[in-house]
This record gives structure tokens, sequence and C-alpha cells, in this order.
């Protein structure tokens, strides 16, 4: 368990956030630009001195009433927004630096094998100067892994790259981060990242932590800080199956859920192999409902769902609706009049119409 | 030519510039490193204090340092009280003056230098396990060889044109206190011109050369950063 209560007051910011996530896995700290994601990141990470409160990672005591451990003794990786590599130092000895500092090097991570899946070989004795941003970041990224943290922090790695490169290392970091036996915070504003990186999610608002749990948890509370917001999303896991209709991808989600999609691998680049792994990330307000099977419909995916959950209260006119398909669980985000007309309530089966939705 | 005197005004002169310069990177690195990264109010104030020199006549703080050497004065009763001789009209009262008037050459340059470098590269540092020390170490001095390039040959030269303090503190004692610049003095009162031709040109060649290595130096800095 990673258990935090945290109080930082700045001149012109005050930090309170209250959350525990599971020790493993990549949990994503997640809210708008200027809500304290940074700051959270380094009161964490041992860089804001003025940190009150306590914080635990993995039975391990990082700050209590008694003190605060020092950034260098918490064995924490950073990788920063900026890739910040020690200019004076070849990228063989900026990936070296925390490891040589290690005092006892258990060797849970191979360099070897590292240095390979980073795809940054070729590197090692150049300066940093005129690496790319991603190459950068893949050096910053590696440099923290080796000096075997407790707890890896990323705050935005991917926001100063440029569209391609960030893609790439999108890729390289789904898989990465999910065969990396460390917990892993990932900050990010951005609702693709979240969805295709994190287990698990902590809200943040105004300095204050509004949501933390599983993602599923996070995603589907109905009454929730996120649910509320234009962001609203799902996200349902599947594998890419076969391509049984001209100019369309299928993802099966099991259970007789199938979603069909516009086949862009011409645009995108992106190469699906059949039965790999998907997920899908449904935005709220792309999903309707009707109580009746439309016909005729240019919407490719009309699936049957039962309404588990209606928010307490419409938002700004508009209602969220949990709906439950075979146990995967989808929000849709429909008029306050709608859910009026049509006398919508929990226990009823509907249709939900998807209207996009994104493979990532 | 060089006479003997000379010769030994030029010895007194490196020897009184090089100790300096030393003395100088050594206490001017925290001062400096303090100056960069202090929050506190009175960072100001000990700034202008620093800076004094480069507006002060140097005949102001020598009399000063004078005054402060004499038996009646705090050094002065200090070097008695531990059984040393006075400071005035010595070696390193020289050096004493010198590292005064010269310490805002050596902690300004190396004081933009910290300032330069930011916060980010020692916490980067600081989460891979480097401790305080360690960070100076292994960031900010191999991240600073510019800065201490420029306070090193900036504290040299300066001290080695050194005039007004000297004369002030250390008199005229040929093989003892007498440097270049008063040497020069002396001839030219004497009317040996050619004698001082030769100091004079000497250190004008020296200063010339001593600043084109630092101009050189920070191009092919800003050559290597902007590359």
């Amino acid at each position: 368990m990673i258990e935090a209560t945290l109080q930082l007051n700045k001149s012109d910011f005050k930090l309170e956030a209250n959350f525990s996530v599971p020790g493993r896995g990549v949990t994503a700290i997640f809210g708008p630009s200027g809500c304290g994601k940074t700051t959270l990141l380094r009161a964490i990470a041992g860089l804001e001195p003025a940190t009150k409160g306590s914080l635990s990672v993995n039975a391990e005591q990082w700050l209590d009433a008694n003190g605060s451990r020092a950034a260098e003794e918490r064995r924490v990786g950073v990788v920063f927004q900026n890739p910040s590599l020690f200019p004076h130092l070849t990228i063989q000895e900026n990936l070296l630096y925390g490891r040589k500092r290690l005092r006892k090097v258990t060797k849970t991570i191979e360099i070897k094998e590292l240095i390979t899946s980073l795809e940054i070989e070729k590197l090692l004795p150049r300066y940093p100067e005129g690496l790319s941003g991603g190459e950068k970041q893949r050096v910053a990224l590696g440099r923290a892994l080796l000096a075997e943290p407790k707890l890896l922090l990323m705050d935005e790695p991917l926001s100063a790259l440029d569209q391609s490169s960030r893609e790439k290392l999108m890729l390289l970091l789904e898989k990465f981060l999910q065969e990396i036996q460390i917990p892993v915070f990932y900050v990010t504003h951005s609702t693709e990242e979240v969805a295709r990186l994190a287990d698990n999610l902590v809200l943040l608002a105004n300095g204050s932590v509004t949501d933390h749990g599983s993602i599923q948890d996070v995603l589907g509370a109905v009454d929730g800080e996120l649910s509320r917001s234009d962001t609203a999303f799902s996200v349902i896991e599947g594998q890419i199956a076969t391509m049984q209709l001209p100019g369309l991808i299928s993802v099966d989600c099991g259970a007789g859920i199938v979603f069909q999609l516009p086949d862009s691998t011409s645009v995108s680049g992106a190469h699906y192999q059949l039965g790999s792994p998907a997920r899908l990330r449904i935005r709220a307000r792309d999903v309707s409902l009707c109580l009746e099977a439309p016909q005729h419909s240019s919407i490719l995916n009309i699936l049957p769902a039962v309404i588990a959950e209606l928010a307490t209260r419409p938002h700004n006119g508009s209602r969220i609706v949990k709906l439950d398909m075979e146990g995967k669980q989808l929000l849709s985000k429909i008029s306050e009049y709608s859910v009026q007309q049509l006398e919508l309530r929990a226990g009823q089966s509907v249709f939900a119409q998807i209207k996009s939705a994104a493979l990532i | 030519m060089l006479t003997q005197p000379d010769i030994a005004a030029l010895l007194i002169t490196l020897k009184l510039a090089a100790t300096t310069t030393l003395i100088l990177l050594l206490l001017g690195t925290p001062l400096a490193w303090w100056l960069a990264t202090t929050r506190s109010k009175v960072r100001s104030a000990i700034e202008a204090v620093i800076a004094l020199p480069l507006v002060l006549p140097p005949t102001v703080l020598g009399f000063y340092l004078l005054l402060a050497f004499s038996p009646d004065g705090p050094i002065g009763a200090t070097t008695a009280a531990m059984g040393l001789p006075s400071m005035a009209f010595s070696f390193w009262g020289l050096v004493l003056g010198s590292a005064i008037y010269s310490l805002p050459f050596v902690v300004q340059p190396l004081q933009n230098s910290f300032a330069g470098l930011g916060r980010m590269p020692l916490e980067v540092a600081a989460t891979l396990g480097a401790a305080p020390l360690d960070r100076f170490i292994s960031v900010v001095l191999p991240l600073s060889k510019l800065g201490y390039l420029t306070a090193a040959v900036l504290g040299f030269a300066h001290t080695l044109g050194e005039f007004g303090v000297v004369l002030m503190i250390g008199g005229n004692i040929p093989g003892e206190t007498q440097v270049l610049s008063i040497a020069i003095y002396d001839h030219v009162e004497a009317l040996e011109y050619s004698q001082a031709h030769w100091l004079a040109a000497g250190l004008l060649l020296c200063s010339f050369l001593v600043l084109l290595m630092i101009y050189s130096a920070n191009r092919r800095f800003h050559l290597m950063k902007t590359a």
C-alpha cells in the first residue's frame, strides 16, 4: 500500500492530499493544469521540505510527525517533464549515476536488458546534447530505474515531446510499466494516457484529492468529480478479433460484447494483431440510450445493457448513467430531459448506442 | 633589462596573486553558494558589502586595514595576543588586503554560475541518491567550470594590478612587500623610463593574454552549449 496524508502550504497554493492506493501497478494522478499534480509529486519525492503529514510506501515510512526522510534517502525514481540529463556526463554515465550510489545493488534490474528494451544502446558513448526529446526521456527513465527505486514518479513525461515521439514512447511505456515490479505514479492531464496506462487513479482538483481507487471504481463513480466533468469516460478491455467486416476492426470484450471500429490503421500506422489485447476508451457523451433496438442506424455499435445506477442529481442539465453490459461498465451522459421522458431507472434494460470508441 | 629588485617584485606579485586567488576560491565557494541559494533577507546587505571594493578607492580600504593592523586595532591586538608579528608591512598583510579587495571579482562569477544552474540538476541528483556534498562535487563543480575559470582569472589579474591597498598597508619594502605596480611607480619617479617600460609592457601583455583566455573559453563554452 501507498498511503499519503500530505499538507503543503506554499505562498500561492495549498496542497491537501489524502489517499491510499495499492503498492503496485500504475497509479495515474489526473487533473487539470494547475491543480497541484506536480507539487504532489514533488512532495512525494521529498523535494518540498515544508510538506507535513505522513507518507508510507509499502510499509516504509517516508514522512511522519517525527520527521521527513531526505529525497536522497527515499530511493524514489523521478522522470521529470523535461528530461534534465546531466550535460557533463555521457549517456552511460548518466544511466549509472544513481546506481553507483546504491549501497547494495540487488540486480532486480539488469542493465543490459533495460538498455535494450529502452532502445538506447547506440547512445551510450554520446553526451545528452543533440539527443532528441524522446531519446532523452528514455535515458531519464532508464537512469531512474537503474537506481532501483521503491517508487517511480513520472511527471507528464510525454508532454514535452512532438506527436510522433510521444506515440513511440507511449507504446514503450504501455509494455514497460506493466512489466517492471515497481509501483509507478504517473502525472497526466490526458484521458488517453490514463486509459492506456493506469490501473489506479487519483483525481486532483485545486490541490485536493477528490477521488482515488482502482480505475474502474473511480471512472464509474456516477456522482464523482470525473463523471461531472466533460471528460467522463469508460475503459473497456478486450482483444482484437477476426476482421469479418470490410473496413472494420472487431474488438471482442467477452460475453458476446463485440465492438466494431473503423479500421484506421492506414492512417495511424498502427498494426493490430489478431488476439492481441486492446483497450477501448469511450467518452460518456458519445453514448446515448434507446429503449428499443434502433434499426437502420449509421451507428456501428448498438449493444444491450442494463442501467446499473443513475447519478443522484443532474449536472448542467445532463445526467450520468452507469450501464452494465455483462459485467462491463459503461458510462453514458444524456440530457436530464431524456432521463425524464424515457423514465429511466436502475435495473431497466436499454440499448446503448456508442457513437465512437477509441482503440488505444 | 630587469634588475634584481624588479625580479623580486615580479616574484612577490605572482606569489601574492596566486595565494590570494587560492584563498578566495576556497572561501568564495561557500559564500557564493550561500548567496546563490539563500532566501535570507540579509543577502542584499552581504552582496553590497562584497561589492564595496568595486566602488571604493583602494586607499580607503587600505587606510582602514592599516588602522586594524595597528597594535590597538582589532586585527593587530589579536595577532599580538597570539604572539604573531604585526601584519602591517608584511606579505600576509598584503594577502589579506588583496583578498578583501579582489573578493567581488571571485564571488560574483561563482555566484552567477551557481545561480544559472537552477535547482533542477540538484533535485535530479538528490532523487538518484546523492547527498548534498556529493551533489556539489558531482554536479555543481563540473557544471561551473567556466565560472571557476572566470573567477580565478579575474581574481588573479585584479591582484596583479593592485596599487593603492598595497601601498597603504605594505609600504614599499624591496624583496618583501614591493610588488610590480609599485616598482613601476618607483622607476617612473626616478625617471628610469626604460625599466618602467619593461615592467609596464609586461603587465599589459600579461593582462591582455589572461582576458583573451577567458573570452575565448567563454566563446567555446557558448558554442558548445548551442551546438
